[in-house]
């Protein structure tokens, strides 16, 4: 596993996510399949990607709110999910590495959070000068550019290194098996689904598209 | 400005906001307008470097609405009371049209597509292509609108399609939500990434599918943490079983 190319792409993820950017290769839909791609096995990081899309998908990062910080979760996961599945598709496997991408996405957010924090001491830092320095203004913006780069980067070793022990310590012996794995993936995709409905006013507000949706959907499945 | 707006975000804090981002991507204008005269340079950048919030892709509309202000030389209360009047409505309009809008629309376009078949690159470059363009055509417009029309932006706005691509956006989501909701029941998501799904899966998963959709489709995203919570409850019981 190469652990120069998911520090950097963890670093970027992060970067992408709020600080830099935001052309969205943050969201796990991307951030994954395109970590799987760098360590060669893209479909793992797709497997991983679009579960984690899925639960994403109804976080909204709106003012001031604190949120879980998907993009990075997901690299890590993904680097853990392709160290442990051996070249294979394992869903008791990818079951564990979205679980702990869900649990390590707050701690990820609670990083952005403690980058803040410290933001703002660096912002004070050029506020308390009279008059205020304009090249140290520039200099802490870019120093904040980079911090974020580097925080990105921690929690995403950090994660990619605890997952790919859980799993690998997982891995020996049997589990809940791999179908009842692949039931509670499609449980839970599902559920996320069905919750997006919430960002488009809801059921009572949307009910004839989603209809026609659902007709589109069914048909696809049919045809396909 | 306009490059520098991509990080206007960086120095966020709870303290200025994007105070500090927004006198940074203000500084080469700044410094343009207040040449030869370091005292009036360091007090403009030290008033724009105060509390100010807003969507960052609709943030350049008053970054080019402040930089007409600037150059024109009006008073810096105006200024001042001008930021303070956009950047709520800026905040408000960006997070609807956006976040809960513009970027669900395309990541549930793409996760269809992927569902339906496409190969993943094709879903993932058409995701990022298709929203940059509304992404990157939404600064340019946002930023030449704030240019041309200096404090009279808001007006402007108003009378601008963005009401009515807020009228639409719900409607797409909404239907692209109805197409993959019968996708993930059928375990789409997975075969995505070629993980067998159907053949030796008992019925009563797909019964369980369903309902828990409805339940998603009815409270949303509250939904979220009690998935969690059943993913992790059947995780550990996979792990306690091997540990047995």
């Amino acid at each position: 596993m190469s652990w120069l190319a998911i520090a950097l792409w963890g670093g970027a993820v992060g970067l992408d996510a709020t600080a830099f950017a935001q052309v969205m290769v943050s969201r796990p839909l991307v951030a994954a399949p395109v970590m799987g791609l760098l360590l060669g096995r893209p479909l793992e990081g797709v497997a991983v990607g679009v579960l984690l899309e899925l639960f994403a998908l109804v976080i909204l990062p709106i003012g001031a709110a604190r949120y879980p910080e998907a993009g990075t979760a997901a690299v890590a996961a993904t680097a853990g999910y392709i160290a442990a599945s051996g070249g294979e598709q394992r869903p008791d496997m990818l079951l564990l590495a979205v679980v702990f991408a869900l649990l390590w996405e707050r701690v990820c957010g609670a990083s952005v959070n403690a980058l803040r924090r410290f933001n703002e001491r660096l912002v004070a830092s050029v506020d308390g000068r009279d008059p205020l320095e304009p090249r140290r203004l520039e200099r802490v913006h870019l120093t904040a550019v980079a911090l974020d780069f580097g925080r990105g980067a921690l929690v995403t070793v950090v994660g990619a290194a605890l997952v790919t022990a859980v799993l690998a310590a997982a891995s020996a012996g049997p589990g809940i098996g791999d179908d009842v794995a692949v039931g509670m993936l499609c449980v839970a995709g599902a559920a996320m689904a069905g919750a997006a409905l919430s960002l488009f006013d809801g059921w009572s507000g949307r009910r004839f598209a989603v209809v026609l949706g659902a007709i589109c959907g069914l048909i696809l499945l049919i045809v396909g | 400005m306009l490059w520098r707006s991509f990080s206007i975000q960086a120095s966020w804090n709870y303290r200025t906001l994007i105070g500090h981002g927004y006198a940074y991507a203000l500084l080469p204008v700044l410094r343009a307008i207040y040449r030869g005269d370091p005292e009036r340079f360091a007090d403009a950048v030290a008033r724009h470097a105060r509390l100010f919030n807003s969507h960052p892709y609709l943030a350049p509309m008053a970054l080019g609405a402040v930089a007409r202000m600037e150059a024109e030389g009006e008073d810096p209360v105006v200024v001042e009371r001008f930021k303070t009047a956009v950047r709520g409505s800026l905040g408000t309009i960006g997070d609807r049209l956006v976040w809960a809008g513009w970027r669900p629309v395309c990541l549930l376009f793409s996760l269809a597509l992927l569902m339906v078949g496409a190969t993943w690159w094709l879903a993932v470059i058409s995701f990022l292509v298709v929203y940059n363009v509304g992404h990157v055509g939404l600064r340019l417009w946002s930023y030449r609108l704030g240019w041309r029309e200096g404090k009279r932006v808001g007006e402007q706005m108003r009378r601008s399609g963005i009401a009515t691509v807020q009228r639409v956006l719900p409607v797409v989501g909404a239907f692209l939500v109805g197409m993959a909701v019968p996708l993930a029941v059928a375990g789409r998501h997975l075969s995505t990434a070629s993980i067998s799904v159907g053949q030796s899966l008992p019925a009563f998963w797909t019964v369980i599918a369903i309902v828990a959709a409805i339940l998603g489709a009815r409270f949303g995203a509250r939904v979220r943490g009690p998935v969690i919570l059943m993913l992790l409850g059947s995780s550990f019981f996979g792990l306690l079983v091997r540990l047995l």
